[in-house]
């Protein structure tokens, strides 16, 4: 298409100024709609994502492999053993920045007269300060220090049920490894309130010393987390030190944050199901809009497709004159849509707007809308073709048009 | 050779259930370089008759050759690039393209046959010129009288260097003064350019400068005479 064809599109969009102008800022509110979207869901995703791996503690996770597809009481009895021989093993991977023991337990915590059936870990404190999202979320009270003192940490569902604060001695019962009830009295010395409120009404967390002799776990873990020095690394490192383990004789698997991270992976897909059917929705919208707009255009244009036919243009041109309208129309529009969305995207950012906590959160964020290049790529992709797409059948309905006929529509 | 050969032409609309004669059995052979008019009452077929010769409609029954080509055979394609490349059209309300200025309306006949966008311009202000519009180049349609129109369209038709031109009903929609500068102009184009031009028509002032007259009446060829013009 030479010069003069898309002057005549163009020339031809603004005969009917108004129309246009409605017709176009459908596809500017799809673009900006397209963008924001994106923008908005990969850092809700990015958020998750971190907290996920945050609330792992790590970005992989090793642990005995026969209690791979065992229950959690199951699982409870097979621990890693030597977690710091397996330690030295895998600080070798010049990607692992981090290794922190974990003990996974369960059972039931009383106070006074009050007891709750809790979720427990035991991991050494200066590095659950360091990995987790535990510190972040301390509302009362200090984070744990000491690695081997009888004190821990409750999630603020869990204390409110038990009507306990910092500084309240409570006995933690739990079954040992080796199937034996055991019991320790403890110290409360914070009060976290976690962002998933199923856990922050059962979590505990106390020092792993404390806790593996109240396992009778001494040198044993459920799982050594490791965290990386770049996310990006995950799948090479889970892949590359899941070989060195076998290699090395430890009966260890290896999971990423990613398959350990069934929530994630629900809320991701679920998020991507809503705005992949809120996209399909709005394409139909701009499908409709545009093709009625192009229809009106062949209906009140007929005899001059009739001119255009006699004075020997082609049925493939006159169809694509019409395409051209309306590739140029998704064009501008994703043009103007693009500018708007960037104005929308700065102002939304800097407008503090909280937003309600995401499923299974206890509190909300401040709304951030993420600049991402592909999507303005792919919003005038999605726009443009969905213009085109609107535009063939009013278009080729033009091209099919009797001259005779034509000529003579009134 | 006949620039175009109609023989036995007929064409027949359906309407609803009914089937209705718009032509029947028209021959015509129609020289280089003729001036003649299809005359006739409305309703007699002229129109019709202009179109099937003009490659815009295909005749129920008969043949038709242009430049001894038999058309019946000819692709959708083969026919477009015909009237493109062969045939001027000049129709009864000028049917110019509103977004498009003189020059550009004039331009259009030659970017349909893909001649550079230089040439293009170039000869469609000489056309202009020869049609007495020069200075009026950039003007829009609307933006000119309906005589400097239906002069663009004559610029339009010529503009391609056609053998053949087709006008139907051109003084139609013009007062008296302009058709007859129309008419005039015309003649000069006929006269320089000896280009065969087919009116259709049953204005008087152009059945009296057409140099053959072929009358229609009912669909039918009723007469085909020569006619010294004044």
């Amino acid at each position: 298409m030479t010069a003069h064809w898309w002057r005549l599109a163009f020339r031809n969009l603004g005969r009917h100024g108004r129309r246009t102008l409605l017709t176009g800022s459908i596809v500017v509110v799809g673009f900006v709609a397209t963008t924001m979207t994106a923008g908005f869901v990969a850092q809700t995703f990015i958020a998750l994502k971190e907290a996920t791996i945050k609330g792992l503690g790590g970005h992989l996770r090793l642990f005995n492999r026969e209690a791979a597809g065992k229950t959690d009481d199951e699982a409870a009895q097979l621990l890693l053993e030597n977690w710091e021989g397996v330690g030295d093993v895998v600080r070798k991977d010049p990607r692992v920045a981090m290794v922190m023991p974990r003990l996974s337990f369960f059972g039931l915590v009383v106070r006074g007269e009050k007891s709750a059936a809790y979720l427990g870990t035991g991991s050494i404190p200066e590095l659950e300060k360091k990995a987790s999202l535990a510190a972040e979320t301390v509302i009362a009270g200090e984070f744990m220090k000491n690695p081997e003192a009888d004190e821990l940490m409750l999630g603020s569902g869990i204390a409110r049920a038990l009507d306990a604060q910092v500084g309240d001695l409570v006995t933690v019962m739990t079954t040992t490894a080796d199937g034996t009830l055991n019991a320790v009295d403890a110290t409360i010395v914070a009060i976290l309130q976690y962002p998933i409120k199923e856990l922050d009404d059962r979590l505990l967390i106390m020092p792993y010393g404390a806790a593996a002799h109240l396992l009778k776990a001494e040198g044993k873990c459920t799982s050594l987390v490791l965290t990386l020095k770049s996310a990006d690394e995950t799948d090479a490192a889970a892949s590359d030190l899941a070989k060195g383990l076998s290699e090395a004789g430890i009966p260890a698997a290896v999971k990423t944050w990613f398959e350990s991270a069934s929530f994630y992976r629900q809320v991701r897909l679920l998020y991507l199901t809503i705005f992949s059917f809120m996209g399909a929705v709005l394409a139909i919208v701009v499908i409709l809009a545009v093709a009625n707009t192009m229809t009106m255009s062949v209906f009140e244009r007929t005899r001059e497709i009739g001119v255009m036919l006699a004075l020997g243009m082609e049925r493939s041109s006159v169809r694509n004159l019409f395409l051209l309208e309306g590739l140029l129309l998704g064009t501008i529009g994703s043009a103007i849509g693009a500018v708007l969305s960037l104005l929308l995207r700065s102002a939304l950012n800097v407008s503090g707007i909280e937003l309600p906590p995401p499923p299974g959160g206890t509190h909300g964020t401040t709304l951030y809308v993420l600049f991402i290049p592909g999507a303005y790529v792919i919003g005038f992709v999605l726009m443009t073709s969905t213009l085109l797409v609107a535009s063939w059948w009013p278009a080729r309905r033009a091209a099919n048009l009797d001259p005779v006929g034509a000529l003579t529509h009134v | 050779m006949g620039l175009l050969e109609a023989r036995e032409l007929s064409r027949t609309y359906r309407l609803g259930n009914e089937e209705v004669p718009a032509l029947s059995g028209a021959s015509l052979v129609l020289a280089p370089g003729e001036l003649a008019v299809l005359a006739g009452p409305s309703g007699s077929g002229k129109t019709t008759l202009l179109n099937l010769l003009g490659l815009l409609d295909r005749p129920t029954a008969g043949t038709l050759l242009f430049e001894g080509r038999e058309t019946a055979q000819l692709s959708e394609s083969e026919r477009a690039r015909l009237r493109r490349e062969r045939i001027g059209f000049i129709f009864q309300s000028h049917q110019l393209i509103p977004v498009l200025s003189a020059e550009e309306n004039v331009a259009f006949a030659l970017w349909l046959r893909k001649m550079p966008e230089e040439t293009c311009r170039a000869r469609a202000r000489r056309m202009l010129e020869l049609v007495g519009l020069a200075g009026l180049e950039g003007r829009r349609p609307d933006a000119l009288s309906g005589g400097q129109r239906q002069r663009v369209a004559v610029a339009r038709a010529l503009a391609g260097e056609p053998a053949l031109i087709l006008a139907d009903e051109p003084t139609a929609s013009l007062d008296s003064d302009t058709a007859t500068k129309l008419l005039d102009l015309f003649e000069e184009v006929h006269r320089l350019a000896s280009v065969t031009i087919l009116f259709s028509s049953h204005d008087p002032r152009i059945i009296e400068r057409a140099h053959r007259q072929v009358d229609l009446r009912d669909g039918k060829i009723i007469s085909d005479r020569r006619v010294a013009s004044s």
